[in-house]
């Protein structure tokens, strides 16, 4: 009996419909999707999100007149046709698309490492083994950045929470619209030439220095090309992270604890840390698992800059080679690289709030 | 201090009510300071655009002998390498740029607004509708325009559809939050009682109360298609040799470096970073009228 009234509340929005209409495939895919809780309705998306990918990358290219056989020439001279054969043989393109699709799934899912084709313009290496080589220069400076400007973002919340309406959270207010709205290659580009160009303190290109001779060196050497290109990602992220951290700081200030503990004469810096900053720390964790995706996007963009060679860098010079097959296997590559970030993210926030197991449609962020 | 942080926004009118979204908001949204800033600034690169491309004696594709020339008074913002006025391509080449911006803002802010409302109110459309607008805001959206950018002509419509495509899902998003609370509205029950269709009171209800977000959307919508827009056109795709904000950095970092030429970086970009600026300060105001403990 309990049980059945239990069911009911949880229909209780769609009983009307369901009593006055036919049950259709798509409501009934509706019902379903609002019951899943919180990681079971991530992970439909997940594989949503690769899919759709997976099937772009094999059918945009093919969509296009001409193929990587013809792409290997330069621009204007028209290949012999027997070469064209032949290299088509070597793709594989010759074969019914039906064919060449099983191919595709049984390489990439099927081998390990995953094979996503070879790269024309380093010609004998595999897209795998070049995404592989980068992908470590181009967490350092994802995670670098992030945890700068989390830590940025904390600390001027924190003031700002102190100090409402003061000079500062003014300032920080519209520091953090000013540089959220400025493009981030164009803030690249401008630091590029200020320390770079015109005042030659820092490195303009590359990810180390050759010259390093002793470990010392090759480590600071590391640190100093990588400054750069940090400082830009975190002056464009910072600002949105502050902008959560406030306006949820400033909601929980009116809260009753937070009054309570004011009545109670604790201090202002407590309150602030230990009150008002950890609640506001779920709505950061799911801006920062929703931002992956944007992250990886500046991350291409600064890496192009400044010739940084992480994966965003192999991207771009992918491009201007009309290399096709690392520009897929990348893409490819990179957005497996944000559904594992967000599927992190969204354990920690499962973890951290116990609502997000429950069935229902919950969403921190709106 | 302890006063000032528990002080309530005083309002004039009375309590806030969804209904009067509208009149709340276009009533407090002029005596923001921000909102002020942000009009001037947009309306300063409406005149300077205009006036600039009306005024300018040459032609953004009209080389000149005087070539990587900083600032003068003949070239206020200098010349390029081939000795292009850089003040008449940036005014000219602000046109395919921000007006890229602007459509693909709207046509996204419409059609996000409709998605969002017919998933708030239609439990049918809302698993589908809502579970494809997360999936989008999960797709690495830069690499993949990038792809697409390259394997097809990357003309400003092709941008454009793509920027809509992608930037439908937030504003959906926000409007079906909304809708579907505003759906339990007893006022809204009635209206159901009194014989009136879903149809019409999605249109005439539930769409005048939350146009507001569509709005505020909108404005959001701008700083990221100018700034991923110009981004495209930055990395060369597209026609790098038509003028445009971004196609004037590409071909500055491609030649400007090695000439020590900052001129020819600074006035496009600072265009670019202004327009943005100036929607994002409207935009932060809106969203302060709109959500009034956020207030100073």
């Amino acid at each position: 009996m309990v049980v059945i009234f239990k069911e009911e509340i949880n229909n209780g929005a769609t009983r009307l419909d369901r009593f006055t209409l036919k049950e259709t495939i798509l409501e009934s895919a509706a019902v379903r999707f609002c019951r899943m809780n919180y990681i079971q309705r991530r992970i439909l998306i997940y594989v949503i999100v690769f899919v759709v990918i997976f099937n772009l990358d094999f059918f945009l290219p093919r969509m296009v007149p001409g193929n990587a056989a013809m792409v290997l020439r330069p621009a204007g001279s028209r290949p012999p046709a027997e070469e064209v054969a032949a290299l088509e043989a070597l793709f594989g393109l010759n074969k019914p698309l039906s064919v060449q699709y099983f191919l595709y799934l049984k390489n990439t899912f099927a081998t390990w490492p995953p094979y996503l084709g070879v790269s024309n313009e380093f010609f004998p290496t595999t897209v795998w083994n070049l995404f592989v080589a980068r992908v470590g220069w181009s967490l350092l400076l994802m995670l670098s950045s992030l945890l700068l400007a989390l830590a940025l973002s904390y600390v001027m919340a924190a003031i700002s929470s102190l100090r409402r309406g003061g000079k500062s959270e003014l300032g920080f207010l519209y520091s953090s619209i000013v540089f959220e709205a400025s493009p981030i290659y164009w803030v690249a580009l401008v630091l590029l030439w200020v320390f770079a160009v015109d005042l030659k303190v820092l490195p303009s290109f590359g990810n180390f220095s050759l010259t390093a001779g002793t470990s010392t060196q090759y480590v600071l050497s590391i640190f100093q090309h990588a400054v750069l290109p940090v400082l830009a990602m975190t002056l464009s992220i910072f600002g949105e992270d502050y902008l959560v951290l406030r306006a949820s700081a400033q909601e929980v200030l009116k809260s009753d604890y937070v009054i309570a503990a004011r009545t109670r004469g604790l201090k202002k810096r407590t309150i602030a840390t230990a009150y008002i900053l950890r609640n506001s720390l779920l709505p950061l964790i799911s801006l920062v698992s929703f931002s992956l995706a944007g992250l990886v996007g500046r991350l291409v963009l600064v890496e192009a800059v400044f010739g940084y060679p992480g994966i965003g860098d192999l991207l771009v010079d992918a491009i201007v080679n009309r290399d096709f097959p690392v520009v897929e296997g990348t893409l490819l590559l990179i957005t497996t690289m944000v559904i594992a970030g967000g599927i992190i993210g969204d354990l920690l926030l499962m973890r951290l709030d116990p609502r997000l197991r429950e069935t229902k449609m919950g969403r921190i962020i709106q | 201090m302890t006063q000032s942080s528990t002080k309530v926004t005083p309002s004039k009118s009375s309590p806030r009510r969804l209904g009067s979204l509208w009149d709340y908001v276009i009533h407090n949204f002029f005596q923001k300071r921000s909102a002020k800033f942000g009009a001037g600034i947009l309306i300063g690169i409406f005149v300077f655009v205009v006036a600039g491309s009306l005024l300018t004696p040459y032609s953004p594709y009209a080389p000149s002998p005087s070539i990587d020339a900083p600032p003068s008074l003949a070239h206020p913002f200098g010349t390029d390498y081939q000795g292009h006025d850089l003040l008449s391509q940036v005014v000219w080449g602000a046109y395919p740029s921000l007006l890229v911006a602007l459509a693909s803002a709207f046509g996204a802010a419409m059609i996000g607004f409709f998605a969002g409302v017919f998933a708030g109110y239609f439990t049918k459309a809302e698993g589908v509708l809502s579970g494809s607008a997360d999936a989008i805001l999960t797709f690495p959206i830069i690499p993949l325009m990038i792809l697409v950018g390259v394997l097809f002509i990357a003309t400003d419509l092709v941008i454009a559809l793509m920027l809509i495509a992608f930037l439908w899902a937030p504003v959906t998003r926000a409007v079906r939050a909304q809708v579907s609370a505003l759906k339990r509205q007893s006022y809204v029950d009635a209206e159901k009682t009194s014989g009136l269709s879903d149809l019409s009171i999605v249109m005439r209800v539930i769409v005048p109360e939350v146009g507001a977000i569509a709005v505020a959307y909108f404005i959001l919508n701008v700083i990221f298609s100018v700034s991923i827009a110009t981004a495209l056109e930055f990395l060369g795709i597209g026609n790098p040799a038509v003028v445009s904000l971004g196609s004037i950095l590409y071909w500055g970092q491609q030649f400007g470096f090695t000439a020590g030429a900052w001129w020819w970086i600074i006035a496009p970009g600072l265009l670019i970073s202004l327009f943005a600026t100036g929607f994002a300060l409207i935009g932060f105001s809106l969203e302060e009228v709109m959500n009034p403990r956020l207030t100073i």
